[in-house]
């Protein structure tokens, strides 16, 4: 891998608006969120500026902190950082890991949407994917951690639904079967058929708020239920009732129901993003999404604002320190084109770019080979264990700006199992160091 | 094994093949075409979609332009769904040669192709997002042409005046009688089901694989395969043709078409009549040569990029002599092997281009006909074609389906969101295939589905669930029609994925990998597989 781009330097001559903040996050996914939720715990003045929302809207939801370990995944993390410092878990540290995990489920707890993990083994889940697959992860939403197939003594029902277009219920069942998991699926019928031509999950969820409805479907599915142990349902099961849609449901149908993650939009993503703006802008935050940042504006090797692009104008937002989670290449917080460049596009920070010769060699020939492919594994920010970005000297680039999430250097998100592990342990410690707080 | 009788035999679903069995059926003959794949697969199918007025030519090869500009009057007359009536524009810029547009506007006027001059002014307010360093600026007869609607009018014409095509026959040898080709013999590449056919010619009208063909009687047709790139942006950058006044060379046309807008082309020496490869710096070169030209357009979003082989025949230079008996132009060529090999019974097409398909078609069906003593005069220029009406080609019209789908004349779940599929849709051509096997890379080329800008990341997985329930297929196999289905999207979009379409494709992988778990059920089958080498060793 290899370092470009000299860092640039450059001064505003448009005027400032609103407040001077102690913290600027720019970048709403899960390492964003995490960070102003933990800049407003300090009793920082915080303002979150991000162009969309992150990656949790495309996820399937749950929490991959290291989806290879076999058995204690906390110790698989501890184990790895210690031996790869370079690795962002490594740069995080053990305890950041740990805490921004702890924090993160007290958050989505203290915003009504419970994540559940195995405490009692510390051990990955082992969860379904929308085709069928078994796939590992530490933590997840309580409807999808719900269909935990570890404990599982019994059969499982999966449930589809007639005519609507994101879930196959019995292409997931057979893939199962496939694996020696007992399952068979059926379909029940929506109500009023016509209108689902265009339905997305978060249309669904919202039908399942509502208590009707769940009887409709669970008059449907109880007679079908037989010796199943539990019931899989695509995971549309409420949106602002959840998580008591879950509970109603599963008392409704007489067995335990679960959530199986569908096609994008992500309902869990959508439930949590909603629902940590609200608490942030409960909390006195300034909460400001669909406005790009333009670039940041940096004088003597400290950043003093960024610019917005809003209201038709750039607009100047002044902060003593910046917490980046603008994420990787996928979610533009790195730029490519044409040409085979590279780049940071808020300060032009020096990337680690794949070592090869043109764009050509970004991808292998295959899609879907093992470790995934170099532009996403081989591209990202290089950083202390502060967590500041690094010049080609190795020196911080910037006194009061943070690196976090997808932005870094050292994993490919796709493939690596840790992609929302790694955000939540840097936006913790990135936090952290920017306010001076112990740990 | 299956055996059919027909007057003549034509090898090759191609635009000149289709041309030609139309051709054959108007003169009263009995025609049967065969094509190794689906109609429109091969070079005809691998197009920009530019009917040429012949401006491109009219200084480097007068005789093309002149029967290019001539037929792309016919084919307007005879052919009008087919194609879109942009117009055309030669833009010069202060980088190309000063010289060149006085002769070629000449030479234009030599040909009968009217060129009107604009000024810089005139031509921007008719193409916006044209450079302010315009030279030199004329309009010309050019057009958008959708080959595959082409194709499939010529052989619903074909079938109107009793002709047939068959289609996944593959031509595996010749039926001889002394010196005389009666026939062919040929296997279903789906069902492996062999067939032979008894002609009294054949016509070898393949394209690039006319040398392979041909070899199959120990003849040697000599063709030089030239691979071109193409790259289609996600919108019509502009509504006319837009050529670089220059002499030809890589990156000259801007075409749009449909809804997007195609940029062309390069030409890299093959040896392979399947050469599909689009290499990065094709489509860099591709891109930088069009931004000169229309500012910006290196920046925009690239939707697919494709090759295409074209079948250039030079006649050793022993043979030009004869060649120029047959009164036809250098850059196509009917060969008699009556006469050259001493073989009747067996014609052979090469060259040409789309926009001369019919003309091609036509001078090969004089020699088809001269063999047979056939004196029926060609008549395919004289008539429009009957408008395929009931072809699955009008899901080609974007604006169409979208004004159906709001409109609740397309119900039914939308499966594919950028190309308006719907459910019913695709369970009804799903099972049109009947026993036969199907891909989802048919539905693609049927429908459409998945050639959008997200490249059949989220309609992938509803189809193979579609597949699965009307097929009963087992979920292995479902699944692995979904690999192979996101792995040949991959590979179309491969040299196009930097900027938006690296995100958009990261987005694919997502749910690839994550969302679905796709590589982690392909990767089921891998420990037996080991299993069997242990016990093996």
């Amino acid at each position: 891998m290899a370092l470009t781009n000299p860092l640039s330097t450059g001064t505003s001559s448009i005027a400032g608006r609103g407040e001077d903040m102690d913290v600027i996050v720019i970048g709403a996914g899960l390492a964003g969120l995490m960070a102003a939720v933990h800049a407003v715990n300090a009793g920082a003045r915080v303002r979150l500026i991000s162009q969309g929302w992150g990656q949790q809207m495309v996820t399937p939801g749950w929490i991959s902190v290291c989806d290879r370990a076999e058995d204690d995944v906390i110790a698989e993390v501890r184990g790895y950082a210690a031996l790869h410092p370079e690795h962002p878990y490594g740069r995080a540290g053990d305890d950041a890991m740990v805490a921004g995990l702890e924090s993160f489920r007290s958050a989505a707890e203290a915003v009504g949407l419970p994540y559940e993990q195995r405490k009692k083994d510390g051990h990955n889940m082992r969860l379904i994917t929308l085709l069928g697959a078994v796939q590992r992860a530490m933590i997840a939403p309580r409807g999808i951690a719900a269909g935990d197939l570890t404990d599982l003594r019994g059969p499982l029902l999966i449930v589809g639904f007639a005519g609507w277009r994101d879930f196959y219920a019995e292409l997931t069942a057979g893939n199962l079967r496939r694996q020696g998991i007992d399952a068979r699926a059926i379909e029940v019928e929506l109500p009023d058929q016509n209108r689902w031509w265009d339905y997305w999950p978060g249309d669904l969820a919202r039908l399942f708020d509502s208590a009707g409805f769940r009887e409709s479907i669970a008059r449907q599915v109880a007679p079908h239920v037989g010796d199943a142990e539990r019931v899989g349902f695509p995971a549309v099961l409420g949106m602002d009732d959840y998580p008591g849609s879950l509970d109603d449901l599963s008392q409704k149908i007489g067995r335990p129901v679960f959530e199986i993650p569908t096609l994008p939009a992500s309902t869990a993503g959508v439930r949590l993003s909603e629902r940590l703006r609200r608490w942030l802008l409960r909390k006195g935050a300034r909460v400001q999404i669909g406005h790009p940042v333009l670039r940041g504006v940096v004088e003597e090797r400290r950043c003093v604002g960024v610019e917005v692009a809003s209201l038709g104008h750039p607009t100047l937002f002044r902060a003593d320190r910046f917490i980046l989670a603008t994420g990787g290449v996928y979610n533009g917080g790195i730029q490519t084109d044409e040409s085979g460049r590279v780049w940071e596009p808020l300060f032009d920070l020096p990337v680690v770019i794949p070592e090869v010769e043109t764009r050509a060699d970004w991808y292998h020939d295959t899609l879907l080979i093992e470790r995934g492919h170099p532009i996403h594994r081989e591209t990202g920010l290089r950083v202390n264990t502060d967590l500041q970005p690094l010049d080609a000297s190795g020196e911080p680039a910037l006194e009061n700006v943070y690196a976090t999430g997808q932005l870094l250097a050292g994993f490919n998100p796709l493939t690596d199992g840790c992609a929302e592990g790694i955000a939540l342990a840097t936006a913790y410690k990135a936090v952290h160091t920017a306010l001076e707080l112990d740990a | 094994m299956e055996t059919t009788s027909v007057d003549v035999l034509v090898i090759g679903g191609g635009a000149t093949g289709a041309a030609a069995a139309y051709d054959l059926a108007r003169r009263g003959v009995k025609v049967l075409l065969v094509e190794q794949n689906d109609l429109t697969t091969g070079t005809s199918g691998r197009y920009h979609g530019l009917l040429h007025s012949g401006g491109r030519y009219v200084v480097s090869d007068f005789d093309t332009a002149v029967e290019c500009i001539t037929e792309n009057r016919i084919l307007r007359r005879i052919a009008p769904f087919a194609i879109e009536d942009t117009g055309g524009m030669f833009v010069a810029t202060s980088q190309d040669p000063a010289d060149f547009p006085a002769k070629w506007a000449q030479a234009c006027a030599k040909a009968g192709i009217a060129a009107e001059k604009l000024t810089p002014e005139q031509a921007r307010a008719a193409e916006p997002a044209l450079t302010h360093d315009i030279a030199a600026a004329y309009r010309v007869p050019d057009a958008s042409c959708d080959s595959f609607d082409l194709n499939h009018g010529f052989i619903t014409a074909a079938r109107t005046f009793g002709g047939d095509a068959w289609i996944y026959q593959k031509v595996t040898g010749f039926l001889r009688d002394g010196d005389q080709v009666v026939g062919a013999e040929m296997v279903d590449t789906r069902t492996g089901e062999q067939r032979r056919v008894h002609a009294a010619c054949v016509l070898n009208a393949t394209g690039p694989w006319a040398g392979v063909v041909a070899g199959l009687l120990g003849l040697d047709v000599m063709i030089r395969l030239d691979r071109g790139a193409m790259v289609a942006m996600n919108i019509r950058w502009v509504n006319t043709v837009i050529n670089r006044l220059r002499p030809p060379s890589d990156g000259d046309i801007l075409v749009p078409v449909g809804t997007v807008c195609v940029l062309g082309t390069t030409s890299i020496r093959t040896e392979d009549p399947a050469d599909k490869r689009v290499e990065v710096w094709e489509v860099s070169k591709i891109l930088n040569e069009a931004d000169p030209v229309v500012p910006g357009i290196r920046h925009g979003r690239a939707l697919r990029a494709w090759a295409g082989v074209r079948p250039l025949y030079e006649p050793p230079a022993e043979l030009a002599q004869a060649e120029t008996g047959h009164d036809v132009s250098r850059r196509f060529a009917v060969i008699d092997h009556t006469e050259r090999d001493g073989l009747r019974g067996f014609v052979t097409v090469v060259g040409g281009k789309l926009t001369t398909c019919r003309l091609m078609a036509e001078h090969a069906v004089d020699v088809v006909c001269k063999q047979l003593g056939i004196s029926a005069r060609c008549t395919t220029a004289d008539e429009p074609l009957p408008v395929p009406e009931a072809s699955p080609r009008h899901y080609h019209r974007l604006t169409k389906r979208v004004d159906q789908q709001e409109h609740g004349e397309l119900p039914g779940a939308l499966i594919c969101e950028c190309e308006v599929v719907t459910q019913p849709q695709l369970e009804a051509h799903i099972a049109s295939y009947g026993d036969q096997p199907v891909a989802l890379d048919d539905l693609r080329r049927d429908l459409r589905l998945g050639m959008g800008p997200c490249q059949a990341g989220f309609c992938g997985y509803r189809a193979a669930g579609i597949l699965q329930r009307v097929r009963q297929t087992t979920p292995e196999e479902a699944t692995r029609a979904l690999g192979d289905f996101v792995s040949e999207r991959f590979r179309g979009v491969r040299p196009l994925l930097y900027g938006h379409h690296v995100r958009q494709f990261a987005l694919d992988e997502l749910i690839y990998r994550r969302t679905l778990g796709l590589d982690t059920l392909l990767n089921l089958d891998q420990p037996q597989a080991e299993e069997v080498r242990d016990g093996a060793d």
